[in-house]
């Protein structure tokens, strides 16, 4: 019983840590402009898997935050919806990075 | 229609409006594009099986289109009762049967109230809290149970029903609503609403007979129900027991669009006898034993509230026998449209 809800603890903290960390890989991922399911495939080659059910609610968000830019337009015969960086996505990205950097480098000394 | 056509309603039907068509086209392409690359891969057309599988991996079309969701209101005593997922469902149930119950109080209070009876700011305040304490109470015991099947069996949900779409896992006796926009087919949170909306109203039919002040708030001192009212009791849960089972069979076979039409005539026909016999009453309110011996002073009241009664059965009557007309031209119109949507080369199957 114990171990079980030490699991459903660990599970808990865990998805609270990768939360915080997706919006970075999302922002950084969309330096290039892409569309959802390449984003996701991404992504998951990275090692940061996110279903679809997390990662578009959060494109329309970062979106209408204005740190991403979005249009639909054709490729291979089918229309699709890219994402890209705005510039105010840009300026936040570099400001994000330049904190996890700063919270990395104060946890490795610490370990 | 696609199984991915099928997800993509059940999803849809459960998003913000205004927000629909756009995440709709892009979860289409985000689901193609895995089918593709998989076909790809594979090297063949996925089997249903296959299609089956990927559209499962998205999870319960539900909470998919809960996450895109803004709105993370809850109902939660200690715990949470109610989560985000049913919240908006749960809230449309309550309106619907809080406003018909109030509309009704309104229409005693002001027919009291123009027939020179005194009512006072408490007298209605603590009538109204009581409805809302009622119905606030059932409404959310029943989504309680359903949130709590929701979070313990998020996946109990199935595509496979060949003409119907999403479906109840039958083997499994429950399920959660999952709502569909397909015309021949019947959407379950419709179903849904109908069985909680109708349970409740046998609860509160079943008090209103039995402790009148339910309805008649502090008039039912001096008013009581006329014996018609008790004389029709049972037929009307008659039928809102039928409205019940037949919203349950339409829960499992939603497809069955022409028994919930059919059924839904007969019910209406006998709605429309029961207003019939209400309305050849003529005395639906008389005064209480109490003031028996007082019918004089409370006459006028028994007088106003008969008038206003009447007044809303013809009105009922009416507009029911209009819609009744409404329903049986559909009925009789049903096979033709069907028919010449099936022409155009859209599935038009019907299971019964």
């Amino acid at each position: 019983m114990a171990g079980t809800n030490n699991h459903e603890l660990f599970e808990n903290l865990r998805l609270e840590l990768r939360r915080g960390s997706l919006v970075l890989a999302v922002l950084t991922a969309l330096r290039e402009e892409r569309y959802g399911y390449t984003l996701r495939k991404t992504l998951e080659e990275r090692g940061m898997a996110i279903d679809e059910g997390t990662l578009y609610p959060l494109l329309r968000r970062l979106e209408s935050q204005g740190l991403l830019l979005s249009e639909w337009r054709e490729e291979e015969k089918r229309n699709k919806r890219f994402y890209r960086l705005s510039a105010d996505g840009k300026v936040m990205l570099k400001q994000l990075l330049a904190e996890w950097q700063s919270i990395n480098s104060s946890l490795n000394g610490m370990l | 229609m696609d199984l991915v056509d099928r997800y993509l309603r059940a999803v849809g039907k459960a998003l913000p409006e205004a927000q629909r068509e756009d995440i709709i086209r892009e979860l289409s392409e985000d689901i193609r594009s895995e089918m593709e690359e998989r076909e790809e891969g594979l090297g063949r057309p996925l089997t249903e099986a296959e299609q089956q599988s990927v559209l499962k991996q998205r999870g319960n079309p539900l909470l998919l289109a809960a996450s895109y969701r803004q709105d993370r209101r809850s109902v939660a005593f200690g715990k949470q009762l109610i989560g985000p997922v049913l919240f908006p469902f749960y809230v449309k149930v309550l309106s619907f049967n809080l406003g018909l119950t109030f509309t009704i109080i309104a229409v005693i209070f002001i027919a009291l109230g123009l027939s020179g009876q005194k009512i006072g700011f408490h007298d209605i305040v603590s009538t109204c809290l009581l409805q809302l304490f009622i119905q606030l109470g059932a409404v959310t015991l029943i989504f309680s149970l359903l949130e709590r099947h929701l979070t313990k069996n998020p996946d109990r949900w199935d595509l496979s029903g060949v003409r119907s779409g999403l479906r109840f896992d039958v083997k499994m006796q429950t399920n959660i609503s999952l709502p569909l926009e397909r015309p021949q087919q019947i959407s379950r949170f419709e179903s849904v609403s109908i069985i909680i909306a109708s349970a409740v109203a046998l609860i509160w039919m079943t008090g209103v007979q039995n402790y009148p002040f339910l309805i008649l708030g502090p008039a039912a001192a001096f008013l009581k129900l006329a014996p018609i009212w008790y004389q029709v009791y049972f037929p009307i849960v008659l039928l809102t027991v039928a409205e019940i089972v037949r919203a349950t069979i339409n829960l499992v076979r939603p497809d069955w669009t022409r028994f919930r039409a059919m059924v839904g005539v007969i019910v209406h026909s006998g709605g429309l006898a029961i207003v019939y016999f209400l309305v050849k009453a003529g005395s639906w309110v008389m005064a209480a034993d109490s003031v028996a011996g007082h019918g004089g002073e409370y006459g006028r009241a028994v007088e106003t509230v008969n008038q206003w009664v009447r007044a809303g059965l013809l009105i009922t009557a009416v507009s029911s026998a209009v819609m009744l007309v409404v329903r049986v031209a559909r009925l009789i119109r049903g096979p033709r449209s069907r028919v010449a949507s099936s022409s155009v080369g859209a599935p038009a199957k019907e299971g019964n």
